[in-house]
């Protein structure tokens, strides 16, 4: 149960830059998740954490202890790895009693604490099996068993969930979750799907090219993303981008982009203008809405493909050349070919640099 | 029609020089030394012998038996000896040390390098041409000229100990024979086992260290384990070759002790079983290829036991790949 | 775990396992090489030094350790065969290891590989027993073969028939390995030949011939330095002094010149070498997989 601190740390393999000045800082307790594409440096980060990579730069805190040379043993962290990585000579039993014997546990409190980790994970049948007779779900716990056997300060999971099947998957969700909450361990998730991360963590740093690009609760990284990275990588569908530049006409304030204009309350305009010219708009599928006649202040576009969903309907519309998704309710009639009309909801509009892709508003 | 025929045909004349070969240097040559274990050849009736297969100059006898079993031969007791010494001591050096020398080389050094170079470091003996690495043995044995004596001395080895002959004085005669094998050997364990600990997946010795171990412990209760299979593989396959190695012996006493392998041999008692047969055939004025070919039949059939027992041991499968572990 | 625990194990424990494990690493894997590489710079040094000193160190640098490349050694009132007709036949009795070997192991192998055959698996499992079977205690038995042959004594003759014994005893594993090279290649680049328009012969020329030339290059190499380094059926069946190979030169050359010129036995025994020295560090990671793949000797 410690907070963990990552201070400006870095990793090079060679050339390759990993992990490029990282700050995090984690809070006792708190369960944060790495989410970013593959290869944006959040595995390598969860194993410095662990120790067995030791940063080029930086250092990692555990509490006011520095860690950062200290080998895995020495550190009291729990880990499961994306493969389980099972001991495949050992029985269940002796997989999650491991870390026991290694600190020289008596035999009694070994079998006290295997036996109380078994029950909580409801794998107390499972104790005299071998990992390869073992179904994933299974094995999964083992691993979850072998990592929380020792109460360990921090819990490590690698992808916990990806090799499971969907169903599972989102059965394990909730159950990880909650196991959190009651064990109150200081948990770092590493993971590349964005709906696991929101929905299981309280604070999520999206790494991308081994830099943090964010980090915060799931609803500031929905509303308020930092930048476009953020913005397109959060939120299912994804958020729809348009390049343009902010005019100023007789003090009113337009967005210009190749195929519409659009008016911009001026409170947003003045702002953004003042930071530059240069933007990308950005508006979520469900902040649009689709009318069938033009009215004032509306974008233009024909429908191209109409994708139902059960719950929802994802329209694909193309303005000029642009495809943008827009999320409407079922039971809307319209076909594709369809001249139609967008409506954006003004308050949920994003603007970013058009360099950096930072965030303006 | 002449196709169907043909094409049931073809495999057989694709095999078909493999297989005259193999008759040829394997299996003719095993089903004579069964025969001539029991004969009295030697160069007495031998010319007769090559003329004629059957000719009555030489005789059905189990006089070779009785030199070995009832120990009518003299020397039988100390070849037996002498064999069972050296398989056991190359035995433990090529399983047991060549473990700890791949866990060393492959698991402690982290360094990709490094570890290359000694690998490839203790493969030299056994890429070397067997007659430079006895040339070179015997020199660095020599008392004057050679570096051995000189290296004990600098350890603190008092001269005392030291030998002025390694060749011909046992025991150092007999150290010197399991050393000189003793490093060819345990490159033979050292390829299997290293392959085997490259083929742990990383993520295991990982959660390993998580778990609390030290490189020791990960040895101990992950590596060790893991590598069941190929320790019983290297013993098994070693010991039959042991059993009937004697090249290297005859190279270093022979050469050194200018030609003349066999007395030298003896008297620095070295000479193991498959030495012995190999100079009662071969060695001037003995000459006795029936008794010769005994002693080497008895080799032959421990080998053909021993290979069944592998096959029923490992599978087919895992004699293929003995460094495969299972997980 | 106690605070005393918890200090110690920050520092102390790790290190002094950390240490040991150094420790270990030089006294199991680098101390006993040291002979070794003993062994080797010697045989470096001394083929060109007239003196050495501490057995490594050269000093007097000169190249009449080398004078048998051009005149015969002499010992006392025996003269040596000349070092050309002996590198001759170890390169006689090399080549024709290697010809036969490739020759016969490509065909044994394709057909073990690609066809299909009663027996096949059978075949397979004997050609793996054939490994572990030592053969060199059958050299009595050859010896009695080779006489019927009537290839014993007969000068050229009975390098003609060691090559045959020793091409023999390499064909198992050979066919084993170039067998793997033909299993990796995969049917569909056969089939996609021949659906382009190649007849089977074609087929096998262009793509699966291309595809195994590095086994086959493979076993050449590897059946040039067996045949090279071959000892023990020259030492045994060869007794005309003009058909010795290097081998058998270098060892009675060792009784005759170990107390008297170690210079001139490390020069002969560098010459012998080089044919293995080039091949092992122009193909190095080639044979590397054969002695770790496939040599279980």
């Amino acid at each position: 149960m410690v907070k963990v601190t990552l201070d400006n740390v870095s990793k090079f393999f060679g050339k390759v830059k990993a992990v490029i000045d990282l700050n995090l800082k984690i809070g006792d307790g708190e369960f944060i998740a790495l989410l970013g594409p593959s290869g944006c440096g959040k595995t390598t980060t969860l194993l410095m954490v662990a120790g067995i990579y030791k940063p080029t730069k930086g250092r990692i805190l555990f509490d006011d202890r520095d860690v950062t040379r200290l080998p895995p043993r020495d550190r009291n962290v729990g880990m499961v790895f994306q493969s389980y990585a099972l001991y495949p000579h050992m029985t269940v039993y002796d997989n999650i009693a491991f870390p026991l014997r290694l600190k020289k546990v008596p035999k009694n409190e070994i079998d006290r604490k295997v036996r109380q980790v078994a029950k909580l994970l409801r794998i107390e049948e499972l104790l005299n099996r071998k990992p390869s007779q073992l179904s994933g779900g299974q094995q999964q716990r083992v691993a979850l068993g072998r990592a929380l056997v020792k109460e360990p300060d921090v819990l490590l999971l690698d992808e916990p969930l990806s090799n499971l099947d969907a169903k599972l998957r989102v059965i394990m969700r909730a159950e990880l979750k909650r196991l959190q909450k009651e064990l109150k361990v200081t948990t770092i998730y590493v993971t590349h799907d964005q709906v696991e991360a929101m929905s299981m963590a309280d604070k999520i740093a999206v790494m991308n090219a081994g830099r943090l690009q964010q980090y915060a609760e799931p609803s500031e990284l929905y509303n308020k993303p930092a930048n476009l990275f953020v913005a397109g990588f959060i939120g299912s569908p994804p958020m729809n981008f348009v390049e343009g530049s902010i005019k100023e006409v007789n003090g009113e304030y337009y967005f210009d982009s190749e195929h519409f204009k659009l008016k911009l309350p001026s409170e947003i305009g003045e702002i953004v203008l003042s930071k530059t010219s240069e933007v990308i708009m950005g508006f979520r599928p469900e902040n649009a809405k689709i009318i069938k006649e033009e009215q004032p202040n509306t974008i233009q576009g024909k429908v191209y493909v109409v994708e139902p969903l059960g719950k929802d309907v994802i329209v694909n519309v193309k303005i000029g050349e642009i495809l943008v998704k827009i999320l409407a309710r079922p039971g809307i009639e319209i076909v594709p070919g369809q001249n139609i009309w967008l409506q954006l909801n003004m308050d949920k509009i994003h603007f970013f640099e058009k360099g950096t892709g930072k965030a303006i508003v | 029609m002449a196709l169907k025929i043909g094409r049931k045909v073809l495999p057989w004349i694709f095999l078909a020089p493999m297989l005259i070969m193999i008759v040829f240097s394997w299996i003719a040559p095993v089903l004579l030394t069964v025969y001539l274990g029991f004969t009295d050849l030697s160069s007495k009736n031998f010319l007769d012998f090559v003329r004629n297969f059957f000719t009555e100059k030489v005789h059905f006898t189990l006089e070779n038996f009785e030199k070995i079993f009832l120990a009518k031969d003299p020397y039988i007791v100390e070849a037996l000896t002498i064999t069972a010494i050296y398989v056991l001591s190359v035995l433990s050096i090529n399983s047991i040390f060549a473990l700890v020398l791949s866990i060393a080389i492959a698991y402690f050094i982290r360094n990709e390098i490094l570890s290359m170079i000694l690998r490839v470091s203790w493969l030299i003996p056994r890429i070397m041409p067997g007659i430079i690495y006895a040339l070179v043995w015997n020199w660095f044995i020599d008392p004057k000229y050679g570096m051995l004596n000189t290296l004990l001395k600098i350890v603190g080895i008092p001269e005392a100990w030291l030998p002025e002959s390694w060749l011909l004085t046992p025991p150092y005669s007999q150290l010197l024979m399991i050393m000189v094998n003793g490093y060819v050997g345990a490159s033979f364990g050292m390829i299997i086992y290293t392959a085997a600990i490259k083929s742990i997946p990383t993520d295991i010795i990982n959660a390993a260290l998580v778990d609390g171990a030290s490189d020791f412990q990960v040895a101990r209760h992950i590596i060790i384990p893991l590598l069941k299979w190929p320790m019983l593989f290297v013993v098994s396959w070693q010991t039959l070759s042991l059993l009937s190695s004697y090249e290297y012996i005859l190279m270093i006493w022979g050469s050194g002790g200018g030609g003349g392998y066999a007395g030298i041999a003896k008297a620095a008692k070295v000479m193991v079983w498959s030495l012995y047969s190999y100079s009662k055939a071969f060695a001037a004025e003995e000459h006795l290829y029936g008794y010769a070919s005994a002693l080497s039949l008895i080799l032959v059939i421990i080998g053909v036991v021993l290979i069944v027992l592998y096959f029923k041991l490992f599978g087919f499968r895992r004699l293929m790949e003995p460094s495969r572990i299972e997980v | 775990m106690g605070v005393k625990d918890k200090i110690f194990s920050v520092g102390g424990t790790t290190l002094i396992l950390n240490i040991l494990k150094y420790v270990i690493v030089i006294i199991v894997a680098i101390i006993p090489l040291i002979p070794i590489w003993t062994m080797i710079l010697w045989l470096a040094v001394q083929s060109f030094s007239g003196k050495v000193i501490l057995g490594i160190i050269p000093s007097d640098f000169t190249f009449k350790n080398w004078r048998f490349l051009w005149s015969p050694m002499k010992m006392g009132l025996k003269e040596y065969p000349n070092i050309w007709p002996i590198t001759l036949n170890t390169l006689f009795l090399a080549l024709g290891v290697t010809g036969l070997v490739v020759f016969v192991s490509t065909l044994g192998g394709y057909a073990l590989s690609r066809m299909e055959f009663k027996g096949r698996v059978g075949l397979m499992q004997f050609i793996i027993a054939l490994h572990a079977f030592p053969s060199i205690i059958l050299l009595i038995a050859l010896f009695v073969i080779l006489n019927h042959l009537g290839l014993y004594g007969k000068g050229i003759m009975t390098l003609v028939g060691i090559i045959l014994i020793k091409a023999g005893l390499e064909i198992p594993m050979a066919t084993w390995i170039i067998k793997g090279f033909f299993d990796a290649i995969p049917w569909d680049l056969e089939w996609a030949a021949l659906v382009d328009g190649c007849t089977r012969w074609k087929a096998w020329r262009t793509v699966i011939l291309p595809l195994v030339l590095p086994g086959i290059g493979a076993i050449s190499i590897f059946s040039f330095l067996s045949g090279w380094s071959e000892f023990l059926l020259v030492f045994t069946y060869v007794k005309d002094e003009a058909y010795y190979t290097l081998p058998v030169l270098i060892y009675y050359m060792i009784g005759e010149y170990k107390f008297i010129d170690w210079g001139m036995l490390a020069a002969l025994g560098l010459f012998y070498a080089i044919p293995t020295i080039i091949f092992f560090s122009t193909s190095q990671k080639l044979l590397l997989r054969i002695y770790v793949g496939g040599i279980k000797r």
